[in-house]
C-alpha cells in the first residue's frame, strides 16, 4: 500500500491525464473514421506515386519518374492555365455574386426567405445533374434556353460549349452559379452579426450607400470573406465534376483542368501512378495555397 | 418506382464518383470490399465460379438466365456479379491477388489485361465447340506472345441507322458512298424533312467528344474507309500510322465535309457529345447514326421500327470496313478451376447459350452469335440483324488488341477532336504530333519497332 501513496502533484498529473485523455476518446471514432478512409488511402496515394503501378503483377518502384512524366506532359501545362483561370475566376465571380445576393436578400421577411432558400437550390443540387441542366440550357441552337434568349434580341445563335474560345468561361458561369449561393450563407451570417447601431450612426451622419458599405459593412463580414475566400480557393484548384459533367475537358482540351487530365490517366490509360503523382502535386498547391491565404489572413486581423 | 429507380441511378452515379475518387486517392481496399461480397465467402468451393460482367441491371437479368441454365445442366454453381465500374473494381481484385474466374467484358481492353498479367492462356480446343467459331473471330483473341487469351461471346460491327421516312419524302436513293451521305445529310439539313416549317433537323449524329476517345471509337470506321490504319503491324511490333497520305486524305475529308462544312451536316453540339448524351436521332431531330447495333431496341421504341433502316455503312475510297468489337469471355489468372471455366465457356458459345443470351424480355447481351450456325437474323426474326451480321463478316475491322489500346485510342481521340475543333488547323502537323504520340505510347509498352 507504501507504494500508492501519491503526492498532490501526482495526483493533479493523472486528472488532468484523464482529463486530456476523454476529449480524445469521444474524438476516437471520427478520428478512426477519418484515419481509415481519409489519411491511410491520402498516404496510399502518396506512396503509389512512386511506382509504375500493376496491380497483380506487383509494384515497380520508378523514384520521380511519374513526376517528371506528369510535370513535363504538355497537356499537363496547358491544363494548369485552364485551372488557374476557372479556380480564380470561379472563386472572386462566387464571392461578388454570393456578396451581392447576401446584400440583397438580407432580413427577417417571409418573402426574403423563401427567395434565399430558392437562391440556394444549387448548392444542394448533385453537379452531375446540374451540368446536364446547363448543357440544355448552353444547346448551340436556337432550341436551347440561353440562345433562344438571345434570339428574342436578334442575336445568336452561340455556340458555348464547343467554341474553344468561349467552353471555359462558360464553364466557369456554370461554377459561378453553383458556388454563389454556398457564398452567400456564410456572409449572410457575417451581415447579421454587424451592429445595428453602427448603421443608425451612419444614417444620422447622412453617409452615402457606398460609404456604409466601404467603412461599416466591409469590415464587419471580413472573417467571414476570409473563410469564404480560403474554401473558394481549395474548391477553385481540385475542380473536377462542374468540367466532367459539362465538356469533359473538350473541345479540343479547351477546358482540361487538372483533375479531368488526372482522372483520364488514371482511367483511361490505366496509369494509377502517374494520376496518383498529379493528384500528389494538386495535393501539395492546395496545401501551400492554403497555408498561404491563411498566413495572409491572419496578418491582416493583426493590423 | 420511377423514384425509387431515379434514387438507385443517382446513388449509382454517387457511388461511381466515390469510388472516382476513392481510388485516384489510392483507397484501394476499400473498393476491394464492395467488390468481392459474397465472392470470396465461397471462393474455395471448386463447385461455384465466380463470374463478373460489366453489365446494368437490365443486362444482368439476361445473364441470370442464362447462368441458371447452365447451373441446372451441369451442375456448377454461378457466383455472379454484374459490375457497372468493372476496371476499378477488378484493379482493387487485382491488388488483393484474388481475381473472379469468369470475367465477361469488351474485346478491346483484351490487350490491357494481358499486359497486367490477368489472364490466363486458353486453348482454344479445350473448349467444347470451339470449331463452331469462326477463325477471324478466334484470330481476335492472340495476344502479344501469339496465344490466345480470350473466347469470343459477342460480336456487333457499325452500320449507317438512316430516317427512312425522311429519305423517301425527298426522294433520295439510300447513301452509298460518302457522297451520297453528305448530300442526303444536307438534305436533311435544309429541306425540312419533319415537315414543321422550321429549320430544326440536322443530317447526321456524331458523338465527337475526346471524352473516353469517344471520337476515335465513332471515327475509326470512317478511317479504315480511307485506307487508314492508326498503327500498323510490322514484324512483332508495331508502328503509328497516322502520318500517312490515306489518313492527311481521311481527315482532311472529315474535318472539310462534316465538322467544319455546312451547317447541320452533323448536330452542333457534336464536338463535346458522347453516345449517352447524343439523342437527336432517337429524338426525331436527326436522319443518320452510324453506331451500333445495340441501339436497334432503343430506336424501335422512340421511333417506331418502320420509321428507320439498317443500312451497311456507305464506302469511302478504300472500301466500306466498319468498326467491329464485341466481348469476350476471360479466365482469370491463378484460379485452378479450369474444367468448370472451360465447361462455362462452352456452354456460352454453344447455341443454346448463345440463344438464351440473345432473346428474352430484358436487354440482349450476345448481339452478333459468334456460333456461326447461328444467324443473328433468324434468332430474333428479325432481317434488320442480317445487316449487321453481313457487316462483320466482310466488312469489319477491330482495333488491334496485342497492344494496350487504351492510350492509342484516348490520343487519337484527342488529337482529331482538336483537329476537328480548329477549322483553320493544319491537319497535316495536327496528325504529324499524333503519330509522334503514338510512338511514346507504343514506346511505353515497348511494342515500337
Amino acid at each position: 500500500m507504501t507504494a500508492t501513496v501519491t503526492t498532490p502533484g501526482r495526483r493533479r498529473a493523472r486528472i488532468i491525464g484523464r482529463r486530456a485523455v476523454l476529449p480524445w476518446l469521444f474524438l476516437a471514432p471520427g478520428l478512426l473514421l477519418a484515419l481509415v478512409f481519409k489519411f491511410l488511402p491520402m498516404g496510399k496515394g502518396v506512396w503509389l506515386s512512386f511506382f509504375d503501378v500493376r496491380p497483380f503483377l506487383g509494384d515497380q518502384w520508378v523514384g520521380l519518374d511519374n513526376y517528371t512524366r506528369v510535370l513535363t506532359d504538355h497537356r499537363f501545362q496547358d491544363a494548369i492555365g485552364h485551372t488557374l483561370v476557372l479556380g480564380v475566376g470561379m472563386s472572386l465571380g462566387g464571392i461578388l455574386v454570393g456578396s451581392a445576393l447576401a446584400l440583397l436578400l438580407e432580413g427577417q421577411a417571409r418573402s426574403l426567405k423563401i427567395i434565399r432558400t430558392a437562391v440556394f437550390l444549387p448548392v444542394v443540387t448533385a453537379t452531375a445533374v446540374v451540368g446536364e441542366m446547363w448543357r440544355l440550357m448552353y444547346y448551340p441552337t436556337s432550341d436551347g434556353l440561353i440562345n433562344s434568349g438571345l434570339g428574342l434580341l436578334g442575336l445568336g445563335p452561340v455556340p458555348y460549349l464547343d467554341n474553344p474560345d468561349t467552353a471555359l468561361w462558360a464553364t466557369m458561369a456554370m461554377g459561378i452559379w453553383m458556388l454563389a449561393p454556398y457564398n452567400m450563407v456564410i456572409i449572410l451570417a457575417g451581415l447579421a452579426g454587424v451592429d445595428r447601431s453602427l448603421y443608425e450612426a451612419a444614417a444620422m451622419d447622412g453617409v452615402s450607400l457606398w460609404q456604409r458599405l466601404r467603412h461599416i459593412t466591409l469590415p464587419a463580414i471580413r472573417p467571414a470573406l476570409g473563410i469564404v475566400l480560403t474554401l473558394a480557393a481549395i474548391r477553385g484548384l481540385r475542380v473536377f465534376t462542374e468540367v466532367y459533367v459539362l465538356t469533359g475537358g473538350g473541345p479540343a482540351g479547351s477546358t482540361d483542368v487538372w483533375m479531368t487530365r488526372a482522372y483520364t490517366l488514371g482511367f483511361t490509360r490505366n496509369d494509377i501512378g502517374g494520376a496518383s503523382a498529379a493528384s500528389v502535386v494538386l495535393l501539395c498547391v492546395t496545401l501551400l495555397l492554403t497555408v498561404t491565404v491563411n498566413y495572409l489572413r491572419k496578418r491582416g486581423d493583426v493590423r | 418506382m420511377r423514384d425509387r429507380r431515379r434514387c438507385t441511378a443517382v446513388r449509382l452515379h454517387r457511388v461511381h464518383r466515390l469510388a472516382a475518387t476513392l481510388a485516384v486517392s489510392g483507397l484501394l481496399f476499400g473498393t476491394a470490399a464492395c467488390g468481392s461480397g459474397s465472392g470470396s465467402a465461397r471462393a474455395g468451393d471448386p463447385n461455384t465460379l465466380e463470374v463478373w460482367t460489366r453489365s446494368d441491371p437490365e443486362s444482368a437479368q439476361t445473364y441470370d438466365r442464362v447462368f441458371a441454365a447452365f447451373t441446372k445442366k451441369t451442375g456448377i454453381d454461378i457466383d455472379y456479379q454484374p459490375v457497372m465500374n468493372f476496371d476499378q473494381q477488378l484493379q482493387s481484385r487485382a491488388s488483393t491477388k484474388d481475381l473472379p474466374d469468369v470475367m465477361i467484358n469488351d474485346t478491346a481492353l483484351m490487350g490491357s489485361y494481358q499486359a497486367q498479367g490477368l489472364l490466363k492462356p486458353i486453348t482454344p480446343a479445350s473448349i467444347a465447340g470451339h470449331d463452331e467459331i469462326t477463325a477471324k473471330s478466334w484470330s481476335s483473341t492472340v495476344g502479344r506472345d501469339g496465344r490466345h487469351y480470350g473466347i469470343p461471346y459477342s460480336r456487333q460491327a457499325m452500320t449507317l441507322f438512316v430516317r427512312k421516312d425522311w429519305r423517301e419524302k425527298l426522294g433520295l436513293p439510300q447513301p452509298k458512298t460518302w457522297q451520297d451521305t453528305l448530300a442526303l445529310a444536307k438534305a436533311f439539313a435544309t429541306r425540312d424533312p419533319d415537315g414543321d416549317g422550321r429549320k430544326d433537323t440536322y443530317g447526321m449524329v456524331v458523338p465527337g467528344s475526346a471524352q473516353n476517345g469517344y471520337v476515335a471509337w465513332w471515327g475509326s470506321s470512317w478511317l479504315w474507309q480511307g485506307g487508314v490504319q492508326i498503327l500498323r503491324k510490322e514484324g512483332t511490333g508495331y508502328r503509328p500510322a497516322m502520318d500517312s497520305a490515306a489518313a492527311l486524305r481521311t481527315v482532311t475529308w472529315m474535318k472539310n465535309n462534316l465538322f467544319c462544312g455546312d451547317n447541320g451536316v452533323i448536330q452542333p453540339s457534336a464536338l463535346t457529345s458522347v453516345t449517352a448524351n447524343t439523342t437527336n436521332f432517337q429524338d426525331g431531330n436527326a436522319g443518320m447514326y452510324l453506331t451500333g447495333p445495340y441501339n436497334i431496341s432503343t430506336f424501335d421504341k422512340a421511333l417506331g421500327k418502320d420509321t428507320y433502316e439498317v443500312l451497311p455503312a456507305p464506302a469511302g475510297p478504300a472500301g466500306n470496313d466498319v468498326l467491329a468489337d464485341g466481348e469476350n469471355v476471360y479466365f482469370g489468372a491463378k484460379t485452378g478451376k479450369a474444367k468448370q471455366e472451360q465447361a462455362l465457356a462452352a456452354f456460352l458459345v454453344s447455341p443454346e447459350g448463345q440463344t438464351l443470351a440473345m432473346t428474352g424480355d430484358h436487354q440482349p447481351v450476345v448481339r452478333i452469335p459468334v456460333n456461326s450456325t447461328l444467324s443473328a437474323a433468324k434468332v430474333r426474326d428479325d432481317p434488320r440483324w442480317s445487316v449487321v451480321q453481313k457487316a462483320y463478316e466482310t466488312a469489319s475491322v477491330q482495333f488491334p488488341n496485342a497492344p494496350d489500346f487504351a492510350p492509342v485510342k484516348q490520343d487519337t481521340a484527342d488529337a482529331l477532336n482538336a483537329i476537328f475543333t480548329y477549322c483553320g488547323s493544319d491537319v497535316r502537323s495536327g496528325l504529324k504530333e499524333l503519330n509522334d504520340t503514338l510512338a511514346g505510347d507504343l514506346k511505353d509498352q515497348e511494342l515500337l519497332k
